[in-house]
């Protein structure tokens, strides 16, 4: 048992590190460590984990409301296991130092606990509201236990700092910025979301992003239902990796119970898991063919990813939303007549693919408009913890297939595919290829996938405690953390999504590039805000006079 | 005064029929491109969706018109209507039908008449962004300025050489002369201007001044309703004088063998066939090309585009003996 000797290495490093600080080590299953330790010395505990293993990366925060106390738990890849310090603060004073000064990545996560648990994070470099609109009142924290709507009541937005559009502004050194709003709507944007870009003419000097409009409140909703019911609900965090998102929920309440899939239901699992990415890589190189202006190959390449669509609505009995996975296994079997539909299809799709790569390859234009653009490098993308293809393009080993295997891709023969330039080109370049990698790895999978039952039934109610889950979404690595309580209901449902651990990083990339090339650099992200602002239930109103509520809106419609 | 000049410049080959074939330009260019893109392209209007742009004209006139609190509310109102007009007007002067609108050969010099409206009514596009007091229209403006300064020269240059083999500044000369189209007697020209073109209607790789993915509609971000109709007319328009300039200058313009009477039915076919094979060559170029930056168009052109086009007049110049005695004109 090699693994358990990992496990066990790193905790005996950390616990000869610090001594008498830890409180408490586990480890339930193969790679995953957890370390309690003493409220002050959490902070140590990290730069000893920094220090063991350099290529540490933080891949969230997750903040529990216990009752008497606040549970931080800081969740990092090692680069062999998921190591997760936990540490408690009391709840009538939460405060604690950041640790953004040695993880900068952790910035986003240190504001989302602050935002939803109010936890204050000393020094920290800019604790402001990450989610919730700013107008959201003091003092009121949705994920505590002892929340309730009604205490928040209705939020105007009136106190919300208005930008001036195209305001101009003098600067010290005699030049003069000019602001540029980009959304909440935009062509660009396919999803709601603010850019603040300050502009030098042509040139960026700064962008502020601004989360949060795509609230739906979905891990507080999850505390509220069942867990056979919540694998429905996270199916809706996003529409694209929809099965990234099932199958990650429904693996850590597989831990949680100690439930044994059968394998031809993890085989299935990795099958529809990878029509997800091709389809949203396809789509993601299409969108950045019109980000850049190639229209014609955004029409292409739309319509070969048609086809995987159709092999997704013959195998699960939806285009889109597949509703495949559940807890205990799958909801449909493969035929064997449909496997050979699949590989058939999916060689003309490879065929494809090679023309595409020939197009990206020499297009004088895209190596124009891609290349050297947008750089984030080797070093920045460590520090600053992203994740998936922008990680991978920036030559970081990050692939959760290939590290922390689940399904069945501890035997699945596939490549890592990095590139090591970092700029969007490489970026895009290592979705086209990954796109290939998928199709072995279905062709492999539906040639050798064993008989047997593809679902077994599961009870309701699972254990007290706790699991965490990570898998490889289109867009990252997506990390569900599940709470049990020995009830039906889950006591904390955690999701973190690829874009929120990418989209720190977009500033960096995009400093000193020109306005056009905004777009193309933030496709070459491949982001997704209505993955990343999942967070709480907003019932928010739009306070600006010159905008109608919705409410407003809904009266003017039964009037008319 | 001819009473039959009513009639020509109001109906036919005037304002009528150039906004009938404006309008079957528009749908030409999208059928063409949705069939290079593996779409259907219109196809609902009409038969083969031909009546779609007029259909889309008529839905923006009965549309809300708004005008922002901030813009300049005389030039935001009067620049839809004054770039389309100018655009009509360059049309008009060029020999549609054998002779122009007006009934004539048109002026010595009339080419440089046409290239000077041309980049007025650039400005006037300028102006139309520059007075809707928007950050994105504000930007698009000034990539219009940039663009429109920078490819005027070449294409200015790149129109002086069918000029100077035809020993006239005179369209209808210019036209008339090409027996062999100046298009296959200088190949360097022609392709130089057409690139310049292509600049110059904003078509890709050159559609920065509009790049929707980046600034929205660029300089008619704010336009609603009969202005926008007239900026989309404007813009179409220009499409449809961009072909009829390189047809006029390179492809000996409406003039070709006259099977039966009258000459002018023969004359006006040809002109439509010349600037539909126009459009569908640029149509073609921008189905193959993804948007280039600002600072690659602008550098694009002073360091190759203006450079080449000097190169290819002195070209011109120096073989211009050769293809007049080949094209069997006195030298």
């Amino acid at each position: 048992m090699k693994e358990i000797d990992i496990e066990e290495e790193i905790i005996g490093t950390l616990e000869g590190m610090l001594g008498e600080s830890v409180l408490g080590s586990k480890s339930p299953r193969p790679r995953r460590v957890y370390i309690h330790v003493k409220p002050a010395a959490h902070k140590r505990a990290i730069s000893a984990l920094l220090q063991a293993f350099p290529s540490t990366i933080i891949s969230t925060i997750t903040g529990i409301d216990l009752g008497e106390t606040i549970e931080i738990n800081y969740h990092f890849w090692c680069g062999k296991a998921e190591v997760t310090i936990r540490t408690n603060l009391s709840k009538s004073k939460p405060e604690i130092e950041t640790i953004t000064d040695i993880v900068p990545g952790a910035s986003l996560y240190e504001r989302e606990v602050h935002d939803l648990l109010g936890v204050k994070f000393a020094n920290h470099p800019n604790l402001t509201r990450l989610l919730l609109p700013e107008s959201w009142p003091e003092n009121s924290y949705p994920l505590r236990k002892d929340w309730n709507p009604k205490q928040t009541g209705e939020i105007h937005d009136s106190s919300e700092k208005t930008l001036t559009i195209g305001e101009t502004r003098t600067e010290s050194n005699g030049g003069s910025l000019v602001n540029v709003i980009v959304g909440p709507q935009h062509p660009a944007l396919h999803e709601p979301e603010r850019f603040l870009f300050k502009l030098d003419g042509e040139v960026v000097v700064d962008v502020e992003p601004r989360l949060g409009y795509a609230h739906r409140g979905i891990e507080k909703a999850a505390e509220h239902l069942m867990f056979f019911q919540d694998v429905h609900l996270v199916e809706r965090v996003c529409g694209i990796c929809n099965v990234a998102h099932t199958t990650c929920f429904c693996q850590a309440v597989e831990a949680l119970g100690k439930i044994e899939i059968p394998s031809r239901a993890k085989y299935l699992r990795t099958i529809v898991h990878e029509f997800n990415r091709i389809h949203s890589h396809l789509l993601l190189l299409g969108i950045a063919g019109l980000e850049i202006g190639f229209e014609s190959l955004f029409q292409y390449l739309w319509r070969d990813r048609e086809t995987v669509l159709d092999l997704t609505e013959k195998l699960t009995g939806n285009r889109v939303m597949a509703e495949y996975s559940t807890i205990g296994g799958v909801r449909r079997d493969l035929t064997p007549i449909l496997g050979d539909e699949i590989k058939k299809k999916l060689q003309k799709i490879r065929d494809r693919l090679s023309f595409y790569k020939e197009v990206f390859q020499s297009d004088p234009t895209i190596e124009l408009r891609t290349k050297g653009i947008g750089v984030l490098s080797e070093e920045k993308a460590l520090k600053l913890c992203v994740v998936g293809p922008v990680a991978r393009g920036s030559g970081v080993k990050s692939d959760v297939r290939k590290h922390d295997p689940y399904a069945a891709y501890e035997d699945a023969p596939f490549k890592e595919i990095l590139y090591k330039d970092g700029d969007s080109w490489s970026r895009l370049m290592v979705r086209l290829e990954e796109v290939g990698e998928s199709i072995e790895i279905i062709t492999w999978a539906v040639d050798n996938i064993p008989s047997g039952p593809y679902r077994i039934r599961v009870p309701r109610r699972m254990p007290r405690g706790e699991s965490l889950s990570r898998v490889e979404a289109p867009r990252g690595e997506l990390i569900h953390y599940v709470k049990g309580n020995g009830t039906a209901y889950p006591e904390r449902v955690k999701i973190r999504s690829p874009t929120l651990a990418n989209i720190i990083s977009f500033r960096e990339m995009i400093r000193g590039c020109y306005v056009a090339d905004i777009p193309a650099v933030l496709a070459s992200l491949d982001p997704c805000f209505s993955c990343t602002d999942r967070m709480v239930f907003v019932d928010e109103k739009n306070g600006r006079r010159w905008i109608w509520s919705m409410n407003d809106l809904k009266a003017r419609r039964r009037d008319s | 005064m001819n009473p039959n000049i009513f009639f020509r410049i109001l109906v036919f080959p005037g304002f009528l029929f150039l906004f009938v074939l404006i309008l079957f330009c528009d749908w030409f260019e999208r059928k063409i491109m949705a069939r290079m893109q593996n779409r259907m392209g219109p196809s609902y209007t009409g038969p083969f969706g031909i009546l779609q742009p007029l259909a889309d004209y008529i839905k923006l006139l009965t549309k809300e018109d708004i005008i922002p609190h901030h813009a300049r509310q005389f030039l935001f109102s009067l620049t839809p209507i004054i770039s389309f007009s100018i655009f009509m007007l360059s049309i008009f002067c060029f020999p549609l039908d054998g002779i122009n609108v007006f009934s004539n050969y048109g002026f010595e010099g009339d080419l440089l008449f046409v290239l000077a409206l041309v980049t007025f009514a650039h400005f006037f596009l300028f102006l139309s962004g520059w007075s809707s007091s928007n950050p994105y229209s504000g930007i698009g403006a000034v990539r219009i300025l940039m663009q429109f300064i920078g490819y005027d020269i070449p294409l200015i240059i790149s129109a002086i050489g069918p000029a100077f083999l035809a020993g006239s500044l005179s369209l209808a000369k210019i036209a008339s002369m090409q027996t062999i189209p100046f298009a296959l007697l200088t190949p360097w020209t022609f392709i130089l201007f057409l690139v310049a073109l292509q600049a110059e209607l904003e078509e890709d790789p050159f559609d920065v001044p509009h790049a929707e993915t980046e600034i929205v509609a660029g300089y008619g971000t704010e336009f609603s309703g009969r202005k926008l109709a007239f900026i989309r007319l404007a813009k179409d328009t220009q499409i449809v004088f961009g072909a009829v300039l390189t047809a006029t200058l390179f492809l000996g313009g409406p003039y070709g063998p006259v099977f039966s009477a009258p000459p002018s039915l023969w004359f006006t076919i040809y002109f439509v066939l010349k600037v539909l094979f126009v459009i569908a060559l640029l149509e073609f170029v921008e189905a193959i090309c993804a948007r280039l930056r600002i600072d690659h168009v602008v550098r694009g052109n002073w360091r190759m585009i203006t450079p080449a086009a000097l190169l290819s007049v002195i070209l011109t110049v120096l073989s211009a003996p050769y293809i007049r005695l080949f094209m069997g004109a006195p030298i």
